[in-house]
């Protein structure tokens, strides 16, 4: 499969400030890529030299065969961007957004009128083609900024952050339309710290964290180098009307469970991390019985994507945390390097 | 090979002249180009020459000159950081286009807005002051001359790597009120001693002035094709420090 990007040796300094420290990656033609990492790791900045914004203090990139430093103008031509803002003019309608940027990629006076329309009512927006933009929800510029870097049909599309601070119709509406310009044959590179949208999303991911690539792989096969990072997800209630019971419950009890390692409450369950789900469910049913509790719910679950992505960059896996004298301390930050 | 850069060449054009458009759109109507760039010429005009003995016809070269000078060079500095701030430059900078073609685009939207405030300034001393002009080409080609030269002059500042226009107009601001003060705009520069007029020569606006002189009075004290050869050098020389910029911004990140 050819390559629609390669990265080798990409590095960029802010001055002394090293922010992407020499990556190789590359992007197969027709595959979503996601491209994952907290805040301040070199997500965007890698985003940028990307696509032409930044130039890079070392490294090459290689777009469609072009070298992005000696011929960027072929793969310009070719490609889209949606950055994190929606950079749509706000004083312009619509439809003179869309014409705007039609016009700058040469795209034919026919073609962009109904490629302006088949977008605009694709995205729902074809009744207010003729309203300036200042007068749209987030969602709709959102919608905007997106048909404005596929008007000229791209053939590589880089989004970054598409969907956060959408309500959740629109981001499914993005989300949907990602998956099918993907089965048009775009190539998207797309730039997120939304876990959970790359897993559904992404044929790879690579995770970057403090400017280096700490992995790249399918989210299934990431999943399967982190099985030590499964749990037990228990809902508890009170038989009769003890309500304390449930209550007292608390990362101190759970610790004294052989092989919990954290333990993390999320809502009205408790998520426990365990490398054997198998030997801690009895224990849980045991403490459940002794403590006079039913059992609402149990079920055990392998790790997330977005387990394997705390682990790998380092951070915890939940707000409350404990390790039990019995585990190991877990190894943080190099868990998935390759 | 020849139709493709043919081709590319139209299409950059047609690109520059995209841009422009949009700003003209976008910008026109924000107060921060009417005040700077429309009324500030007529004030400062108004400011030096209420109640000084002059004719209509050289009040008139004085305000076409000053409308094409802080005209044209409010547009780079207002439009170019607040792009930036709200990231519709990374739109610019990432279409398949020339930065050349770019601050091409650019620099005729502050070339254009000064025509236009020129022709009115012109309209109202003909119309209200019965001002005549001498030599109506000359005229013309002062107005677009100076003001594409003037409209390259503030892109300099529009292209200082920053996000923030207001770190941008405190610069431009001083250096055209000091080209101002220097330029024969308010002291004839057949007044000027040895020292002045020489500084006088350093600047552009002085050879947009006595183009000026020339077009409606029918006098100056230069040469016309002097005046109007170092306005066309000028305007091409101030895109050089734009374009070095804007690759210091490219590796910046701004």
């Amino acid at each position: 499969m050819n390559n629609a990007i390669k990265v080798q040796n990409l590095t960029k300094y802010y001055g002394d400030f090293l922010a992407v420290d020499h990556i190789n990656f590359e992007v197969r033609q027709g595959e979503v890529f996601g491209f994952l990492g907290p805040n301040g790791a070199g997500k965007t900045t890698t985003q940028r030299m990307l696509t032409t914004l930044l130039e890079p203090t070392e490294g090459s990139i290689i777009i469609h065969g072009h070298d992005l430093a000696r011929d960027a103008y072929p793969v310009k031509r070719r490609m889209g961007l949606v950055p994190e803002e929606s950079n749509v003019y706000t004083e312009l309608t619509a439809w003179d957004n869309l014409m705007f940027t039609a016009c700058l990629y040469r795209v034919g006076r026919g073609e962009r009128t109904a490629r302006a329309r088949e977008l605009l009512e694709t995205f729902g927006l074809w009744e207010k083609r003729d309203i300036k933009v200042q007068d749209f929800s987030k969602g709709m510029r959102r919608r905007m900024s997106i048909a404005m870097a596929i008007i000229h049909k791209p053939a590589l599309l880089f989004l970054d952050e598409p969907t956060p601070g959408l309500d959740a119709q629109s981001a499914r509406a993005i989300r949907d339309l990602i998956r099918q310009l993907n089965a048009e044959g775009t190539t998207i590179f797309l730039t997120t710290h939304q876990i959970e949208e790359a897993n559904q999303l992404c044929d790879r991911v690579a995770i970057i964290n403090h400017g280096q690539i700490a992995a790249i792989n399918t989210p299934e096969r990431l999943k399967q180098a982190f099985q030590r990072v499964q749990s037990v997800e228990v809902a508890l209630e009170p038989k009769k009307s003890k309500t304390s019971e449930v209550s007292k419950t608390s990362e101190v009890s759970w610790a004294k469970l052989s092989g919990v390692t954290t333990s993390v409450k999320m809502g009205d369950k408790w998520r426990l991390y365990t490398q054997d789900p198998s030997a801690l469910l009895p224990q849980v049913m045991d403490y459940a019985r002794s403590h006079d509790l039913r059992v609402v719910s149990l079920n055990t679950l392998g790790p997330s994507l977005e387990d394997v992505f705390l682990e790998i960059t380092g951070q915890q896996v939940g707000t409350v945390q404990h390790k039990t004298e019995s585990s190991k301390p877990r190894r943080r930050g190099m868990g998935g390097r390759r | 090979m020849k139709d493709g850069w043919l081709q590319r060449l139209r299409d950059e054009l047609v690109q520059a002249w995209t841009v422009t458009v949009k700003d003209m759109k976008v910008y026109y109507l924000k107060p921060g180009m009417i005040m700077f760039g429309f009324m500030m010429p007529f004030f400062m005009f108004f400011s030096f020459s209420v109640k000084r003995e002059m004719a209509a016809a050289q009040g008139v070269a004085r305000l076409l000159a000053l409308t094409s000078f802080f005209t044209a060079a409010a547009a780079g500095p207002f439009i170019i950081p607040l792009e930036r701030r709200l990231g519709t430059y990374d739109r610019l900078v990432a279409a398949p286009m020339s930065l050349l073609t770019l601050l091409l685009g650019k620099t005729a939207v502050g070339a254009l807005f000064a025509i236009g405030t020129s022709a009115f300034a012109l309209l109202v001393g003909v119309t209200a002051f019965g001002a005549s002009i001498a030599q109506p080409w000359l005229l013309a080609a002062g107005v677009i001359l100076g003001s594409f030269s003037f409209s390259a002059l503030g892109l300099i500042f529009g292209s200082i790597p920053t996000r923030n226009p207001g770190d941008v107009q405190m610069p431009s601001t001083l250096l055209r009120w000091g080209l101002l003060f220097i330029s024969g705009v308010f002291v004839p520069l057949a007044e000027m001693g040895a020292v002045a007029r020489t500084l006088a020569y350093l600047s552009p606006l002085t050879y947009a002035q006595d183009l000026m002189n020339h077009a409606v009075l029918g006098m100056g004290l230069l040469n016309p094709w002097l005046d109007s050869g170092v306005l066309l050098v000028s305007g091409v020389l101030f895109l050089i420090p734009s374009v070095l910029m804007h690759r210091r911004s490219r590796r910046l990140g701004y």
